[in-house]
């Protein structure tokens, strides 16, 4: 009884009351629906479709991937039929406007042109002879080679652009894939 | 978990059992990472009071603290495959566990009614409920109704991150560096919350304290 009254007398800290928290506990009944309802979950989610959000970022995803080859595909296709085109165009019909004139202008830029010119390719074109493109011609007729001259530079133009069209047919369709590919 | 009788295990218990513990759990995740599914239901069974208190000393509610004990274990088991035995399982568990829960009661916009567990009736007749009935002359019963409904007030007067501290300490027993481990903090700001959060209950505790 003593032992009980000194007991009693004793201090009572948070910390004891605190550990009276320790004492809250469901019963058996209790865990048998908790384990019960836990399997069921797992399994719902083992089985379960993912969100909303992931499905349609998986569906937009999908087909943006879609749309990327489409573009590619297509802008591939582009390429092989706008090349040929661009390969049987007349100088007449190609935009003068966008040479870059002041390369032009040097004589030596115009002679190296005229010496690497294929004959042959040029044979078919009737408005240029042979005789009028070649820089051993030799004539007695100045008007000719006055003429030549202009003929020539013209020529020599026609052979650069050609070739800068040539170098840069491929780049136009690397910008166009590229193009296709940020979009 | 039993954990086999030794000689060091008589010397250092609490590190011997903990130890044998981490090595029992990490085996049990291995063979839920390899394939072995059912495995896991050891895991389950061993932890799920554990994790419960916790969640339900942190909602006060029994029906909510069920629900988050099983997302808890839901959560683990889909993120097993990814546990690299760096921690031990059970600090990994009872991280996701708290977090679960402060997510939970963050959306929570109001209070819910809060649903108590009854008290062991051992408990009840425990020395400290002797001491509370002779001090308060009230009768037992009401006085546990009463100091339990009390006891969860102030619980939940309490920030998250100062419930959880004490919560761990004083009712789970965890050692401070586990709660720091599990928390993410410092064993000097766990101290801290802890002496901050005692503070606070004995303020809201004191008709009951002395």
């Amino acid at each position: 009884m003593s032992q009980h009254t000194k007991d009693s007398q004793k201090e009572v800290k948070v910390e004891d009351l605190l550990r009276l928290k320790r004492a809250e506990r469901p019963d058996d009944a209790f865990w048998g629906e908790f384990d019960e309802e836990l399997h069921q979950r797992m399994l719902q989610t083992l089985v379960k479709k993912d969100p909303l959000h992931l499905q349609i970022w998986r569906t937009l995803s999908g087909r943006l991937t879609q749309s990327v080859g489409v573009a590619c595909a297509a802008a591939f296709l582009a390429l092989m039929v706008v090349r040929p085109v661009f390969i049987g165009t007349t100088s007449a019909d190609l935009p003068v406007a966008q040479i870059d004139n002041s390369a032009l202008t040097s004589t030596s830029v115009v002679e190296v042109a005229i010496s690497d010119l294929d004959v042959s390719s040029i044979e078919a074109d009737h408005d240029y002879s042979i005789e009028g493109i070649s820089p051993n011609v030799e004539s007695s007729d100045e008007r000719f080679t006055r003429d030549f001259g202009m003929e020539g530079f013209e020529l020599a133009m026609d052979a650069d652009y050609s070739s800068d069209e040539a170098s840069m047919r491929p780049s136009f369709g690397s910008a166009g894939v590229a193009t296709t590919l940020v979009y | 978990m039993a954990t086999s009788g030794s000689v060091t295990e008589s010397i250092f218990p609490a590190q011997e059992a903990q130890v044998s513990d981490r090595d029992l759990d990490w085996a049990v995740v291995q063979k839920v990472q390899s394939g072995n599914v059912g495995a896991y239901d050891q895991l389950v069974q061993k932890y799920r009071e554990k994790i419960f208190s916790v969640v339900y000393n942190m909602t006060s509610n029994r029906e909510d603290a069920a629900d988050l004990t099983q997302e808890t274990f839901i959560k683990a088991f889909q993120a097993i495959a990814r546990f690299k035995g760096k921690s031990s399982f059970f600090t990994w568990i009872y991280r996701i566990a708290i977090n679960t829960t402060m997510t939970f009661l963050k959306k929570r916009s109001r209070r819910r009614f809060i649903s108590y567990e009854n008290i062991d009736e051992e408990v009840s007749n425990s020395e400290i409920f002797e001491r509370l009935t002779a001090k308060n002359q009230t009768e037992k019963g009401a006085l546990v109704n009463e100091l339990q409904e009390k006891l969860n007030d102030a619980l939940q007067k309490l920030s998250l991150k100062h419930r959880t501290v004490v919560i761990l300490h004083e009712i789970e027993g965890l050692e401070h560096a586990e709660i720091a481990e599990i928390t993410k903090t410092s064993v000097g700001t766990v101290r801290s919350r802890l002496h901050y959060a005692k503070q606070q209950l004995q303020g809201y505790l004191k008709d009951y304290l002395g």
